[in-house]
């Protein structure tokens, strides 16, 4: 199972990116989170009871106290890490955000905002995730 | 015996006055000369012996009436008698007695039964004649004793085989220090200072043969000494020895020495040195020239020799030669000023010359003239004063603080710029490298202190560099210093000339460029996020209105997001350009 996080302190940005993922059939009930630090401790949690699922969350860079970056730090040091996909998610993508991704084992892809079809199509054939896309 | 023999003198020492007359009777039969002295008892003989001690002969008997114990008479008589041959008369007949009375030292021993003229006489003559030879021998023994202690060379007696000292004498213990005890426990090896094997060889090659060598000896305070030895082989006390002269020559070798380095000293100075020497007589005409006027001016001495000095003395120089050598009589020694000299090949070549007032010297008899080619230096010295004309001019055409650092003297010379540059009175200034470092800005001395390591440390010649540097009035002005590196002959700077331009406000455009351009980059970031926002949600709106219509349930509220997020994109739009403004 793919359970979907939408990190933004951007109301607006999670109704758009909420629709986007419903229409898209990626996920039926996103969750999100206008803190980073709240849907950390979510998935502190949920590390509690593990389910076997895997978490696809899309992340805002430009954050008022954690930011995308801060998140993603504290993403390594989960032992679960290979189950979270995650997506970052920018107004502007420049090249010194890019490199700096690199150094995160978690980030799978880049999205400029706002998010379009076509980005849904391509969070589904991402290939860490692909089969839970793939009909039965 | 025979009759003519000359006077004897003979003490008789006899108790028994029977025995008296008949010895009395013996001897007159044998001599002419005759003067006989008769002693009763030891008590008288001892008072005779006391009193006269020029007797040629005492006869003893041993039987005397005072004393009993026969030793001690016969020791006390001899010892009485100074070395006067004493002969033993007695009635015992027992041998073994008579050879201990010979122990004693007496000189013969004849038994009274029988005794007549004849053997009584040979008796007395053989003893004389014995305490003779013994007394000539003593004697040279002594004489030859004295030869050695007393000799003011030093000698010594070695043994042939080992070479162990036996005896030293006097002058030896003072040449070398030790003492005659400390010689008996050495051998004469113990002196060698080197070179043993040639003197083992020469040793052992003249075992029984006279030898003389030349050697090094050390004192016992390890001083060097120079020894001439004489050694002749002797037997001293039965035992096969050489006796030894060692004449000490160190003085007259190290006096060879120096004579032969003064010598040599003086053909040096003389004829290879590149200095020029000549004798000049009271009417200026050479008597002597050395032969290094070959090789400076290119001319054989004898060309020279009897010329007159001036003839090749250059003729704007000779006024001023002229009026130096006025002088001459009142100083011993004076300089002349350089001047110009005609050489071999007829070219000017300049000349500095030393005079030295000689004429009172039988030996030299006139002047000494001792002169330098200086022509190279005054060629550079000639270069050098166009140099530093030419740099006066560059240092008055530029802006540039000219600098000068002797790095020698530690002393820094500048030109006129320190005062328009950095307002700095020339007076008053303490101008070392250390007055130039502490105006350095902090920040920046570090790195020029290590840059400058390049010119002392590592050879550079030339060395760019950057840095700010304090005015009089505390400021910091920024100057790009260039140094060149003047080296001596060795290839160590001797000199630093560096020009220092000031860039202050080239520095400061500089620095106000890269600050705005940091500024720009900053403002276009953060405005690039900042529109992006608000105009992605417009676009993320208007897409879902586009393709999701019918699953949206409040469409209102979405165009009120859209218009609200285009007032804020207006908003920034707006204040991007009022601040823009507000920066240029």
């Amino acid at each position: 199972m793919l359970e979907v996080l939408i990190v933004d302190d951007d109301q607006i940005v999670v109704f758009i990116q909420k629709k986007m993922i419903n229409n898209h059939e990626i996920a039926q009930n996103p969750i999100s989170f206008s803190k980073a630090a709240d849907a950390l401790s979510y998935l502190v949690e949920d590390q509690k009871h593990p389910q076997q699922r895997d978490f696809l969350i899309l992340l805002d860079i430009n954050m008022p106290n954690m930011n995308g970056w801060d998140f993603l730090k504290c993403l390594e040091g989960h032992p679960q890490k290979s189950r979270y996909h995650v997506i970052m998610v920018t107004s502007s993508i420049d090249v010194k955000d890019k490199k700096e991704a690199e150094n995160y084992s978690t980030v799978r892809s880049f999205i400029e905002k706002p998010i379009s079809a076509s980005d849904c199509e391509k969070i589904k054939e991402i290939s860490e995730i692909s089969h839970f896309f793939k009909p039965a | 015996m025979t009759k003519d023999s000359g006077e004897l003198k003979i003490l008789v020492i006899e108790d028994n006055p029977g025995d008296f007359i008949l010895i009395e009777d013996y001897l007159s039969e044998e001599h002419h000369a005759l003067e006989i002295q008769r002693a009763e008892n030891f008590k008288i003989a001892k008072a005779i012996l006391k009193k006269t001690s020029d007797f040629d002969t005492v006869l003893l008997d041993l039987s005397l009436p005072d004393i009993n114990n026969t030793e001690l008479l016969v020791k006390e008589i001899l010892s009485f008698s100074n070395e006067t041959p004493v002969v033993v008369l007695t009635g015992y007949t027992n041998k073994d007695y008579g050879v201990k009375t010979l122990s004693w030292g007496v000189s013969d021993y004849l038994l009274k039964d029988e005794i007549n003229a004849s053997i009584l006489s040979k008796s007395i003559h053989y003893s004389m004649e014995r305490n003779k030879v013994q007394h000539q021998l003593y004697e040279s023994e002594e004489k030859y004793r004295t030869l050695f202690d007393s000799s003011p060379l030093p000698m010594w007696v070695l043994d042939r085989n080992s070479l162990e000292f036996l005896s030293v004498n006097q002058a030896a213990v003072n040449l070398y220090g030790y003492t005659r005890e400390e010689f008996m426990q050495m051998s004469v090896r113990d002196l060698w200072a080197d070179d043993e094997a040639r003197i083992e060889e020469t040793v052992e090659e003249n075992l029984h043969d006279f030898f003389n060598i030349k050697v090094k000896h050390y004192t016992k305070n390890r001083n060097l000494l120079y020894i001439d030895v004489q050694s002749n082989p002797i037997l001293f006390g039965g035992r096969e020895a050489r006796v030894t002269q060692a004449h000490n020559i160190t003085e007259k070798i190290k006096a060879e020495e120096k004579l032969r380095h003064s010598q040599e000293r003086f053909k040096a100075l003389v004829q290879d040195g590149s200095d020029l020497i000549s004798i000049i007589d009271e009417n200026f005409h050479y008597a002597y020239v050395s032969p290094s006027v070959k090789h400076i001016l290119g001319v054989d001495p004898e060309k020279i020799e009897g010329r007159n000095v001036f003839d090749f003395i250059h003729r704007e120089d000779r006024d001023k030669i002229e009026g130096k050598i006025q002088y001459l009589g009142r100083r011993k020694s004076f300089q002349l000023p350089s001047y110009r000299y005609k050489d071999g090949k007829g070219e000017w070549r300049w000349l500095e010359t030393i005079i030295s007032d000689l004429r009172d010297d039988p030996a030299v008899n006139g002047l000494i003239a001792n002169s330098r080619d200086i022509t190279k230096s005054k060629v550079q010295e000639q270069q050098l004063r166009e140099s530093l004309e030419r740099y006066d001019i560059v240092a008055k055409a530029t802006s540039d603080l000219i600098t000068d650092f002797d790095v020698e003297k530690n002393e820094f010379q500048y030109s006129n710029a320190i005062y328009d540059i950095f307002g700095y009175s020339q007076e008053g200034l303490a101008p070392s490298k250390e007055w130039w470092q502490d105006r350095i800005h902090p920040e920046d001395k570090q790195r020029v202190i290590e840059a400058a390591k390049g010119i002392y440390e590592h050879g550079q010649k030339i060395l760019g560099i950057e840095y700010r540097f304090r005015c009089a009035n505390g400021e910091y002005k920024y100057i790009l210093d260039r140094s060149y590196v003047i080296t001596d002959a060795i290839g160590k700077p001797s000199r630093i000339i560096g020009s220092m331009q000031d860039i202050t406000e080239r520095r400061k455009y500089i620095n106000a460029i890269e600050r705005s351009n940091e500024r720009l980059r900053e403002i276009a970031w953060t405005q690039s996020h900042v529109v992006r926002a608000p105009l992605a949600r417009i676009m993320g709106l208007i897409e879902l209105l586009k393709n999701q219509r019918n699953n949206l349930d409040n469409i209102e509220e979405i165009i009120d997001n859209i218009l609200n997020s285009s007032e804020e994109l207006d908003k920034v739009i707006r204040k991007i350009t009022i601040k823009t403004e507000e920066e240029f």
